[in-house]
């Protein structure tokens, strides 16, 4: 089942100069997975997830949530969802608890049951400790994790979560991945956007490579892996000439004195390995990330 | 208007009201003390303290009315929280009321302050404190829905110009019009009084209080500019706000 379904979902923002900011936008999000909206800054991915989750009306196409339009029907889909904005602030006398405790008031939760949904979300983002801390006084990753808290218990079947982990260091990081799949895992459906590789590729189930409003490619992150068109990537230290490349290899990607070589497969990987230690040069092999593949479909436009 | 969205009134009134006097309870003298400034240079001058009195209580919520409504309105919009509340089964009639509810909690104690000072120095009687919450209610709603009209066409401000824009117009409606002083003073010009929702509220208080004299004709012009303000104000603010943006 498609829990969230766009047809040709087009956006332009009308100013002094048009901006098409979702270009004919097909995507299908099922049920139970985690789907991430991979792009660099400006691509589209805001725009999708504020127009699916009634905040912006799209200028053409369609948009449903579990079957209701999200144009015509916004008060249905309403009752369903709960957003985190990007770059969300908190408020900062509020606790972890109130967020929880008001904001599911708010999504029509019983009073009576409130305090169990809350301590249950609070729980799961390891904060009922901090339940009745002020956000003024937690860190950034502890507030994002309030907010997040504050979607959980709001029991909501689709969590739709714009740049959750922006601005968090890599154990607040790992912390709220950690909680997205236990969300998953628990039936719930998460619609994601980053622009943090890693995130995307360690998170998702599935993920769509948005670029300039258009969606580049999409698939489970090994799927978009294994579109790209050399499989592998050698990394150099040290002179390429010796090993017959040059910089302006359409292949070969310069950080300083370290070379990324994109090669077709393990073979040719392990053979460019034996060669450059044969010369003296320091060298490892790996199969390509996905930010390999992104940048081959962006190109070099990543923020 | 169904059960919930008088439910969620309460609950943004509650949401903007109860965690800031939990921790920061001073923020109800804060309220008040702004706008008794005036009523002591009046104590201290030799003015009328009734005229003070009705001044602070008018000022109260006229400031608190036009803070919540530009001030609050663009705070949530900076912070994003107005964007988790469109996307939640909120009607934006609950939303807007509860916003601005919620100062209106916290300047209560201020407001029976002063309501309590002018029944003890006989300035108001229980008659006429009847008269002088409804126009206060009035006054706050006009003030209210004057400010949300303004954020609403305002939506591309920033926040700090938003601020300052209500801090300047909370101050300008209650310090320039005649709200701590008798509108006789502006002898021809006197109708300007009628304008202004603080000072028409206060003169209507004052004529209850029995500090002026107005025909009655005069009277129910005065309710009836406040109430239509209000009225006026709320439904081009609704034809034009946009709750989900275009």
């Amino acid at each position: 089942m498609d829990v969230v379904k766009s047809i040709n979902l087009s956006k332009v923002y009308h100013s002094k100069e048009d901006v098409e900011a979702l270009k004919n936008v097909n995507l299908s999000i099922r049920k139970g997975e985690l789907f991430t909206l991979l792009g660099p800054n400006g691509a589209g991915k805001t725009t999708f997830l504020r127009i699916v989750s009634t905040q912006l009306l799209p200028t053409k196409g369609e948009a449903y949530v579990l079957d209701y339009d999200v144009v015509t029907q916004p008060e249905e889909v309403r009752r369903h969802i709960a957003v985190v904005p990007q770059d969300i602030a908190t408020y900062g006398n509020f606790t972890p608890w109130e967020y929880c405790y008001y904001f599911s008031l708010l999504r029509g939760i019983p009073k009576n049951k409130v305090p169990e949904k809350a301590e249950k979300a609070l729980r799961a983002v390891e904060l009922w400790d901090l339940r009745n801390r002020t956000c003024a006084t937690l860190s950034g990753g502890e507030r994002r994790r309030a907010i997040i808290a504050s979607v959980l218990a709001s029991d909501a079947e689709v969590l739709m979560l714009d740049e959750p982990t922006s601005g968090l260091d890599a154990v607040a990081r790992r912390n709220v991945w950690a909680v997205l799949r236990d969300i998953v895992e628990e039936g719930k459906t998460i619609v994601l956007t980053t622009h943090i590789m890693e995130e995307a590729e360690m998170v998702s189930d599935r993920l769509a490579i948005i670029h300039k409003g258009v969606v580049v490619a999409e698939g489970t992150p090994e799927q978009i892996k294994s579109l790209a068109k050399e499989r592998f990537r050698v990394v150099i230290e040290g002179n390429l000439k010796d090993l017959g490349f040059t910089e302006k290899s359409n292949h070969v990607v310069r950080f300083g004195s370290k070379y990324i070589i994109y090669v077709k497969n393990e073979d040719e990987a392990i053979e460019l390995v034996r060669k450059a230690i044969k010369k003296g040069l320091r060298a490892e092999t790996a199969p390509v990330t996905l930010e390999d593949v992104f940048v081959e479909f962006v190109g070099g436009e990543i923020n | 208007m169904n059960l919930k969205v008088l439910k969620d009134v309460l609950v943004i009134t509650a949401l903007k009201s109860l965690p800031d006097l939990k921790r920061q309870p001073l923020i109800i003298f804060v309220i008040g003390l702004i706008s008794s400034l005036p009523l002591y240079f009046l104590v201290i001058f030799g003015g009328q303290i009734t005229f003070g009195l009705i001044g602070a209580m008018v000022s109260t919520v006229s400031f608190i009315g036009m803070n919540a409504a530009i001030q609050e309105m663009s705070w949530d919009r900076y912070v994003k929280i107005r964007e988790m509340i469109v996307a939640m089964p909120v009607h934006p009639i609950s939303y807007a009321l509860g916003i601005a509810l919620a100062p209106l909690i916290l300047s209560i104690p201020s407001l029976i302050f002063f309501g309590a000072i002018a029944l003890w120095l006989g300035a108001l009687t229980p008659y006429s404190l009847l008269w002088t919450v409804i126009a206060l209610i009035l006054c706050w709603a006009t003030v209210s829905s004057a400010g949300f009209l303004i954020s609403t066409y305002l939506q591309k401000a920033s926040t700090y110009t938003l601020n300052n824009l209500s801090n300047i117009l909370g101050i300008a409606l209650g310090f320039i019009p005649p709200v701590y002083y008798p509108e006789e003073i502006l002898g021809n010009l006197s109708w300007i009084s009628a304008i202004f929702p603080t000072s028409n509220a206060a003169s209507l208080i004052r004529v209850y209080s029995g500090s002026l004299s107005l025909p009655f004709e005069m009277i129910i012009a005065r309710w009836l500019i406040l109430i239509m303000s209000t009225i006026v104000f709320a439904i081009i603010t609704v034809a034009k706000a946009r709750w989900r943006e275009i």
